[in-house]
């Protein structure tokens, strides 16, 4: 067995056991700041050396390395560096437990980035199991009332979502009678169609699994949990969670649909109109209630849903354009969905990450969340509110921010795709978000400072910030070179 | 289809009607007095061997005892780990001794940090 291929798993592990080995002898905490970051520029960097080679499936097709794996590991690993830097000052307000904290984000990290390569259902199972364990204690780091209501609704209701995509992948495995993704796909194929549609075990079960994942990447009707979760867990786990777990959702969503489900047409057809589905669903439900919130991480949780409203087109795309390919311009066309799913999703960790960590700079100081509390940033912190103003348009899609080229790219994909009244569906929502993302920009820029006070931050936020800020600017400019790595890792592995 | 689920159907009534059967069976030998009917306070006790229990059996457990739950758990996986490696020794050779001995590192770091957070003493 081929060893090289898993290097980026083994270190971020290897690293993760050092953290904790470490924070029982070492005094000076910092360090293990030092340490994680080390870890991950390692995992990231294996993973990059590690594009365009040919590869196979190890663990006896367990896992898959192929483009779309390195890409999610690099991206993950990116996250978790950003999300680590950015927590800087905000651990000192965990009193214990700070190298518990680094060892449980890179052991997350680790599970994301196994999600991004898994290939069967059980490694599946096993890796979104060890993140989200990861992050149930990760959620209730501050051990304060609603850090410890928020740690238990998250871990109730997500052992109910595993407890149904498990289901599902019975069902699937009981029609099927593979776990392999592959094997599964082969075995849809040489079935009688009159047989698949005389059997509703297998629609049922790939149902099931739709709502298991929807739990994860928190699409409506699965979002009961995000806004709680997302107020009470500490900042920096709540910018984790609303970019990497939603990734890694996506990632296993793309990896589980194209291989296992995307044969034949009118089933993929059929998901893909689920996904349509719930990507009107997702948009209309979350941008209308991020309008009246008051605290800026709950109308941040609501806006993540709907940016997976968003994201879900892509999913329709890639369930419409899954025809048998002819011609070299229908083979383009089938993987534009991916391709747009992928853009958007490494626009949207930059941006969200942004936003999130001028979040954290400045409640740190403020001790409060609350949108009226921002009244007069513009003044006070110029630099936070500056970036944070940014994230926010590039939120709402508007040029020169990556989320304007995310949604151009996935929303030219889904016309081209016959998908027009959901384009409209999703542009109407849009001009629906502006409100609330700019409320939060005229509370900064044009309302009375309660007081004169500057708000300071910390260089390791203020550098985070910075890169986050500079990637929606490059890839608002210069969307190119992203796009075609995107592109590249959409033609996921075939088995 | 339905002629696979059919089967499940006729084993289901397969399995009613032995289960009532077994329970109907001594009830007719009593009637018919071929059971013979001796009470005794040790055969009418609820267990027949081992210890009366003193007091109700319902008491509080102290909490702490979940940290020693909670480290016996990362023991019993790493055994039921072993147990396979160790039927397939020979066959497995040297890569999976090192593999083996990494698992058992990394439970060992597991004891080690329950020992150094002092979850092992009693306060």
């Amino acid at each position: 067995m081929n060893l090289d291929l898993f290097i980026p798993e083994i270190t971020l592990a290897a690293f993760a056991v050092l953290v904790i080995l470490l924070d029982l002898f070492v005094r000076q905490k910092s360090l293990l700041r030092s340490v994680s970051l080390a870890g991950l520029i390692i995992a990231g960097g294996v993973s990059v050396a590690m594009w365009g080679g040919d590869y196979l499936p190890i663990f006896n097709n367990m896992l898959a390395v192929d483009e779309f794996a390195l890409f999610f590991k690099l991206l993950f690993a990116g996250i978790a560096f950003l999300v680590i830097l950015a927590s800087a000052d905000y651990v000192n307000k965990f009193e214990r437990f700070q190298g518990e904290y680094y060892a449980l984000i890179l052991l997350a990290t680790l599970g994301m980035m196994l999600m991004a390569a898994t290939a069967d259902l059980i490694s599946l199972y096993v890796s979104l199991e060890l993140t989200s364990i990861s992050l149930y204690v990760l959620v209730g780091f501050l051990k304060d009332k609603k850090s410890t209501e928020a740690s238990l609704k998250y871990l109730l209701l997500g052992a109910i979502a595993s407890a149904v995509l498990l289901y599902g992948m019975a069902l699937v495995f009981g029609v099927t009678g593979e776990t392999q993704l592959g094997a599964i796909a082969s075995s849809i194929r040489s079935m009688a169609p009159v047989a698949v549609l005389d059997s509703p075990a297998l629609i049922i079960g790939i149902v099931l699994m739709i709502a298991g994942f929807g739990f994860k990447i928190a699409a409506v009707p699965f979002q009961m949990w995000v806004p709680d979760v997302y107020e009470g867990a500490p900042t920096p786990v709540t910018a984790y969670l609303s970019v990497g777990s939603k990734a890694a959702g996506f990632a296993i969503i793309l990896r589980i649909f194209f291989s296992a489900f995307g044969t034949p047409f009118w089933l993929s057809e059929n998901w893909g109109m689920i996904f349509a589905g719930l990507a009107v669903i997702s948009m209309v439900v979350g941008n209308v209630t991020a309008i009246p919130q008051a605290n800026i991480k709950r109308m941040l949780g609501y806006s993540s849903i709907a940016q997976a409203g968003y994201l879900m087109v892509g999913l329709a795309v890639m369930g419409v354009s899954m025809l048998p390919s002819s011609g070299s311009a229908l083979a383009f066309s089938r993987f534009q969905g991916q391709a747009g799913v992928i853009f958007f999703l490494a626009s949207y960790a930059l941006t969200n990450l942004g936003a999130f960590i001028a979040v954290i700079a400045i409640s740190n100081k403020l001790d409060s969340d609350l949108i009226a509390d921002y009244s007069g940033m513009g003044k006070r912190a110029p630099l936070l509110a500056l970036g944070l103003t940014l994230c926010l348009i590039s939120l709402i899609g508007m040029p020169p921010a990556a989320g304007f080229m995310a949604k151009f790219y996935l929303f030219s994909a889904a016309v081209q795709n016959d998908l027009l009244w959901l384009v409209i569906i999703a542009v109407i929502n849009s001009v629906i978000s502006a409100y609330y993302y700019l409320r939060v920009v005229k509370v900064m820029w044009f309302g009375e400072a309660a007081s004169a006070e500057k708000v300071p931050s910390s260089g390791a936020p203020r550098f985070a910030l910075f890169v986050c800020c500079l990637g929606v600017l490059l890839l608002g400019i210069i969307p190119g070179l992203l796009m075609r790595l995107a592109e590249v890792a959409g033609r996921m592995f075939g088995f | 289809m339905l002629a696979s689920y059919g089967l499940i159907g006729l084993f289901f009534v397969v399995v009613l009607v032995f289960s009532l059967t077994m329970v109907v069976i001594p009830i007719i030998l009593r009637f018919l007095k071929i059971v013979p009917s001796h009470p005794n306070p040790v055969k009418n006790s609820t267990f027949e061997c081992g210890m009366e229990t003193i007091g109700k059996t319902w008491v509080q457990f102290n909490f702490r005892y979940y940290f020693y739950a909670l480290v016996f758990l990362a023991l019993d996986v790493l055994v039921i780990f072993l147990y396979p490696w160790a039927v397939q020794l020979r066959a497995l050779g040297t890569f999976s001794l090192w593999v083996v001995l990494i698992l058992v590192f990394i439970v060992f770091i597991g004891y080690l940090y329950a020992w150094q957070k002092k979850v092992l003493e009693w306060k």
